[in-house]
């Protein structure tokens, strides 16, 4: 449970002679594996429009738009802790740290349920630009996500991987949470 | 140094993956593993073809023949994504049909009290499709507007209908009791019909660019129908 690197300004500047950029780039070509294969399985395999509901939703879609805006508001805790762990805003303390790596598990992991319905009711699919672009991002951020799991796993990686990692992770569930739930609610 | 608890999290999402494709699998509905004949042939036997479609709102996908699509070769003629519209020769009522990739649904309604909703699959230029209580639509591309027949109470319907562009198209509402569908006309015009159980009226008019009907003191939001969706 002490996955998240030290706060910047305890850090003492490990860079240049520590670093390394091996498990970087192999974490990044894990990273875009992952994505290339859900992107593979979600072409190849015929959807099979429907899939398990969650009771209590009034459809299968709102039960997707609650989840992933719940997600949504756990990647925003995610980046005010993550600025807290760098010293970009005074948040100090253990809790920051504990905050910023639950909430990311519980974000993810509740996106799961809706990523599986995307892929096994739908599919990647691409008969327009919104839906192109979701089914594009879907897949991104899970490679991103195992990306920066990886990044995590070590010390010695260069100061602005995990930056970069988070950073990517967020946007891709920004941009996923735009060209659904926005959608859904607007549309 | 390293930290392992990154991995454990990894790991966690992949078994939540694992889990939850297991459960979509094993909970799919009757017809996608057990039917191995092509067709719909797992649809219900109801008697009558009005307003049997919403009869059991509940078994959602009873009718849907998906498992087909799967068994063809011939690549899809139509478009990705189209839904076709229009007016059956002589008369009031009109059609739908919404394909959506290999998937087809289709609507038939008179605006009056006669509705029939339909799922299939799409084969080159050809698609067939059967309603709940298994009246066969059937349907062909011809060159950009489709040509098809429907069997409505021992008459062979011939229709001829063209692509119906957004707001035009298709549409469907269901509420706890209720199940709405409308035809939505490029020039317009609507036919529609709504069932409660065994009882079909006309549709209330739906606003295709703000499609909010309230039925019973029951907001509903009625969706475009794309092809894909369990009727």
């Amino acid at each position: 449970m002490t996955s998240v690197p030290v706060p910047a300004p305890q850090a003492p500047p490990a860079e240049p002679s520590g670093t390394k950029i091996a498990p970087v780039v192999i974490a990044f070509a894990l990273g875009t594996a992952v994505a290339i294969g859900l992107g593979v399985y979600g072409r190849l395999h015929t959807p099979s429009g429907h899939a398990v509901n969650i009771a209590g939703f009034s459809s299968g879609a709102a039960a997707k738009a609650a989840l992933a805006s719940v997600a949504m508001a756990l990647a925003i805790v995610q980046t005010v802790t993550a600025m807290g762990l760098y010293g970009r805003i005074p948040l100090r303390g253990a809790w920051v740290g504990t905050v910023h790596r639950w909430s990311g598990r519980l974000a993810v992991l509740i996106s799961v349920p809706v990523a599986v319905h995307c892929l096994y009711a739908l599919g990647f699919q691409a008969y327009d630009g919104r839906v192109i672009a979701h089914s594009l991002l879907g897949c991104f951020f899970y490679g991103a996500f195992v990306f920066k799991m990886l990044i995590l796993t070590r010390d010695d990686s260069p100061k602005w991987a995990l930056p970069l990692a988070g950073g990517l992770v967020l946007s891709g569930l920004t941009a996923l949470w735009v060209t659904a739930v926005l959608y859904f609610l607007i549309v | 140094m390293k930290h392992r608890s990154p991995l454990v999290t990894l790991a966690a999402v992949a078994v939540a993956f694992a889990i939850m494709f297991t459960v979509n699998m094993l909970s799919g509905p009757p017809g996608s593993s057990s039917t191995g004949t092509a067709g719909p042939s797992s649809a219900a036997p109801a008697p009558a073809s009005a307003s049997s479609a919403s009869s059991q709102p509940t078994e959602t996908a009873v009718a849907s023949p998906s498992p087909s699509a799967s068994q063809t070769t011939e690549e899809s003629k139509f478009p990705e994504k189209v839904v076709y519209a229009g007016r059956t020769k002589h008369g009031s009522a009109a059609i739908a049909v919404a394909v959506l990739g290999d998937q087809s649904a289709a609507y038939f309604c008179d605006g009056r009290n006669i509705e029939s909703w339909f799922r299939g699959a799409v084969r080159g230029a050809d698609t067939s499709l059967k309603s709940r209580s298994g009246v066969a639509l059937q349907a062909s591309l011809d060159g950009d507007h489709m040509k098809g027949s429907v069997q409505i109470k021992k008459d062979t319907l011939k229709f001829e209908i063209n692509e119906a562009k957004k707001p035009a198209g298709l549409y469907r509402a269901r509420g706890s009791k209720t199940t709405v569908g409308w035809i939505v006309l490029e020039d317009g015009s609507e036919v529609g019909v709504q069932t409660t159980g065994a009882d079909s009226t006309a549709a209330p008019q739906l606003d295709p660019e703000n499609p909010q009907v309230t039925l019973g003191g029951e907001n509903l939001d009625a969706k475009p129908v794309n092809g894909d969706e369990d009727l």
